[in-house]
């Protein structure tokens, strides 16, 4: 059994922190190693999907282009946004959090560290078996979400198409094969199979890390740390972990059926067999929507841990900010189906899910203004940290409106599947959680590694990441209301889409050439010496009242804690906050 | 009162707080996961047989559920023995924790050879229609289950002939305990909706 005793425990945890080179990273069970091992990890991922995103971005930088076949299209745009939502979004917010969040509470490790290193193996696992998926030319081709009937195959079916082919020989043309393939044909090949295995692997991966988180969270903070003293960053892990807690199971069963469609003869999306494809949207979507939020609540925490300490002010609202996070967290379950609008839902249920998704908004613009009213007043020190910070801000707010506007029902009839969404999702996405995930790794990288990233570098990285950004996807959102759909290799000219798709892929590059400076700045800053003091922000949190990077265990004594600033009260004795505190 | 971040000589250790385990609330979220794991698996069944109509195959009548009815009551008395033997170690009696291990690992075995003479003498299957679908599935996952409940208390019994739980440490039996009650709870379910709610005139 997994937790057998304390002691056994503890003695096991003792050897892992004494062991030092490769092989004290491959049986870590330390909670800030395994936090590294996911961020290196998921980096990687994450420059994989940009290289990804380059070969679309060059495909549709001209009409009628044949830089890609339509085969290999499908399956390096299905596999950006695979590996950019589950291989590098999700666990560097776990690798964050690993790291982050006993530090910020005051505690050792997590509560299950052996669990906490299964985690980790199972997400590289499965990043192992979606990667793997190129050798073999079977990469999933399908889209992220995989729709059924698309990717539907029939056991059998395959043999009884070339059967048939065989039969007509002559006869059996282009016409006839794809007639066949409509009856339940439509992916025969392994491409489904391999999104269906790699995304479980990452599912239970991601699942043994919401309990950890939650069960850490809720156990094991430091003497006098409320709940309601908690950094926000700990919060919003907390609300994300109970997401992905309750959303994920809807995906292993929208998948499970799946492959038991594909392997078993089963008939659960089959609308000839008295399934229905729909089922599949309903089940995928009440896992997507909480998933949408899951990749950027943990980017909310970061936000509201970095404009504090740059505008030297506690963080405003800190309640509001908190529950608003937990009302995004409920409300997500409710608004799956804006995802579907276009399917033909009943009117009522189209108004029940254009209210709850207008609803979101409220909680999530309580944070926006939380955040502004943060820096009002400030004593501003605009490092690249609070940079991208304020562009995390700015950037996701267009994201918030334009997600509104497709909540409106007649407008998103219009531009479903078009480029208006992928401009959604990218503000959203781009602007929103990899400038929060840039803003916390300038931020924290001294406490990761003793060293301070190279300011210059970091400037010419923002401002490359906040122009190429815009020039990337604001485009997006003409060509979707000129009706550009998604996911076509390519386009006729004359549409009026040439010249917008030319900026788009010219806004990719730049963003390409921000994330080198940032490789650079990486390598140049690890080069150097462990300069880093222990609190160079002077901060507020317990993350930065140990040592840059932290002794395995963490604390020499244990924290006492008596307000939401624990390091800010150390530093002013002569005013601590808990004086002003009830 | 300066100082706010005490110093103080004592080390933290590892330690757990006083309370409920960590491991007892990891064993909720993770039942809680499972919970709504088996919740999906039922809506998207409803959602299915809703959508049909009077299209709906059925299969079960009066005498294709009367073995199953017995599978249940098997099933669920198998939860006594199970909480006598947590109770028993409880209290540090070790005789009590065997017997009434190896108790619910005989009856979780027979509801599972019940499950597989029905499987294998099934007049239809996973392909025939999608009641087939449904049902092998949703069954299928639930003996999955009971499967892995049987092994995890076979390696309890194992253990504890070995004498490895004691009055202050067994942990794997509160868990196991847990895991089994879930699984009793979740064929409860599953035993109404699948065949109580197919019986004609239902
Ligand atoms: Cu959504």
């Amino acid at each position: 059994m997994a937790v057998g005793s304390v002691a056994t425990q503890g003695r096991t945890v003792q050897q892992s922190w004494t062991r030092t080179g490769i092989g004290s990273w491959v049986t870590t069970t330390d909670h800030k190693k395994i936090g590294v091992m996911y961020i290196y990890t998921a980096f990687f991922f994450f420059l994989f999907g940009g290289v990804e995103a380059l070969l679309v971005r060059t495909q549709l930088a001209v009409p009628n282009n044949h830089f890609l076949t339509p085969e290999q299209y499908d399956q390096v745009f299905t596999m950006h946004a695979t590996i950019m939502i589950f291989l590098f979004v999700m666990p560097i917010w776990t690798g964050f959090g690993n790291y982050l969040v006993p530090l910020m509470i005051g505690a050792r490790d997590m509560a299950f560290p052996r669990l906490n290193a299964l985690g980790y193996w199972l997400f590289l696992a499965g990043g192992i078996v979606l990667s793997a998926s190129f050798l073999f030319n079977a990469a999933p081709n399908a889209g992220w979400f995989s729709y059924a009937p698309l990717t539907e195959a029939t056991p059998g079916c395959l043999t009884q198409q070339i059967a048939a082919q065989g039969a007509q020989a002559a006869a059996a043309n282009a016409a006839t094969s794809a007639a066949q393939g409509l009856q339940g044909c439509f992916s025969p090949g392994q491409n489904p199979d391999f999104w269906i295995v790699g995304i479980n692997l990452l599912g239970i991966a991601s699942l043994t890390g919401a309990i950890n988180f939650v069960v850490t969270i809720l156990r094991m903070r430091a003497p006098g740390m409320t709940i309601n003293r908690m950094p926000l960053f700990t919060w919003m892990m907390m609300v994300t972990s109970f997401l992905l807690i309750f959303a994920l199971p809807s995906l292993t069963v929208a998948s499970a059926l799946l492959l038991f469609d594909r392997h078993l003869g089963t008939h659960f999306y089959q609308a000839s067999a008295g399934g229905d494809p729909l089922l599949w949207q309903h089940l995928f979507w009440s896992f997507g929507h909480p998933e949408v939020y899951i990749l950027i609540l943990p980017a909310f925490g970061i936000i509201s841990e970095v404009l504090p300490v740059f505008s030297g002010k506690p963080i405003f609202g800190y309640t509001f900010i908190a529950w608003s996070g937990v009302a995004i967290g409920f409300l997500s379950f409710t608004v799956w189906a804006h995802h579907m609008f276009a399917v033909g839902l009943p009117p009522i249920a189209q108004a029940f899910f254009a209210s709850s998704t207008t609803l979101i908004a409220i909680p999530t613009a309580v944070k926006i203004f939380n955040w502004v009213a943060t820096t009002y007043y400030g004593r501003i020190r605009f490092n690249v940290a609070m940079l991208f910070g304020l562009g995390f801000v700015a950037m996701f707010l267009i994201g918030g409106l334009n997600g509104a506007a497709l909540a409106v029902v007649p407008f998103d009839y219009q531009v479903t599947d078009t480029y208006f969404v992928v401009a959604h999702i990218h503000y959203v996405l781009f602007g929103g959680s990899v400038m929060a995930l840039f803003a916390g790794m300038y931020y924290w990288f001294p406490k990761f590694s003793g060293r301070m990233l190279n300011e210059g570098l970091g400037q010419a990285q923002f401002w490359l990441y906040l122009i190429g950004l815009n020039l990337a996807f604001f485009p997006m959102h003409i060509l979707g209301l000129l009706g550009m759909p998604r996911r076509q290799f390519t386009y006729p000219s004359g549409l009026g889409w040439d010249t917008l798709n030319l900026i788009s892929t010219i806004g990719a590059f730049t963003l390409a050439f921000g994330t080198l400076l940032f490789v650079i700045n990486f390598f140049w800053t690890m080069t150097k010496p462990r300069t880093a003091s222990d609190d160079p922000w002077d901060a507020f949190t317990l993350e930065w009242a140990t040592t840059s990077p932290p002794p395995p265990e963490n604390f020499k004594t244990v924290p006492v804690v008596r307000s939401r600033r624990p390091l800010y009260d150390k530093k002013h004795p002569e005013d601590p906050d808990w004086r002003h505190e009830h | 009162m300066s100082a706010v971040i005490e110093r103080t000589e004592v080390r933290q250790e590892h330690a757990e707080p006083k309370g409920r385990g960590f491991g007892w609330y990891g064993m909720v979220f993770f039942l809680a996961s499972e919970a709504v794991f088996f919740a999906n698996l039922i809506a998207s069944y409803l959602y299915l047989r809703v959508r049909a109509g009077s299209a709906w195959p059925h299969h079960v009548g009066y005498t294709e559920i009367i073995l199953p009815a017995i599978n249940t009551l098997i099933l669920l008395s198998s939860s006594f023995p199970m909480h006598f033997a947590a109770r028993g170690i409880g209290r540090g009696d070790r005789k009590a924790l065997t017997r009434g291990l190896i108790l619910t690992v005989i009856l979780g075995s027979i509801f599972l050879a019940g499950q597989a003479y029905e499987y294998t003498h099934s007049p239809f299957n996973p392909s025939t229609d999608i009641f087939g679908s449904v049902f092998f599935t949703l069954t299928g996952f639930h003996g999955a289950h009971v499967t892995f409940g049987v092994l995890f208390l076979l390696v309890c019994w194992l253990r504890s002939l070995n004498g490895s739980f004691s009055k202050d440490s067994h942990f794997a039996i509160n868990a196991v305990e847990m895991y089994w009650h879930f699984v009793d709870a979740v064929w409860i379910v599953l035993f109404t909706v699948l065949y109580v709610f197919s019986l004609p005139g239902i």
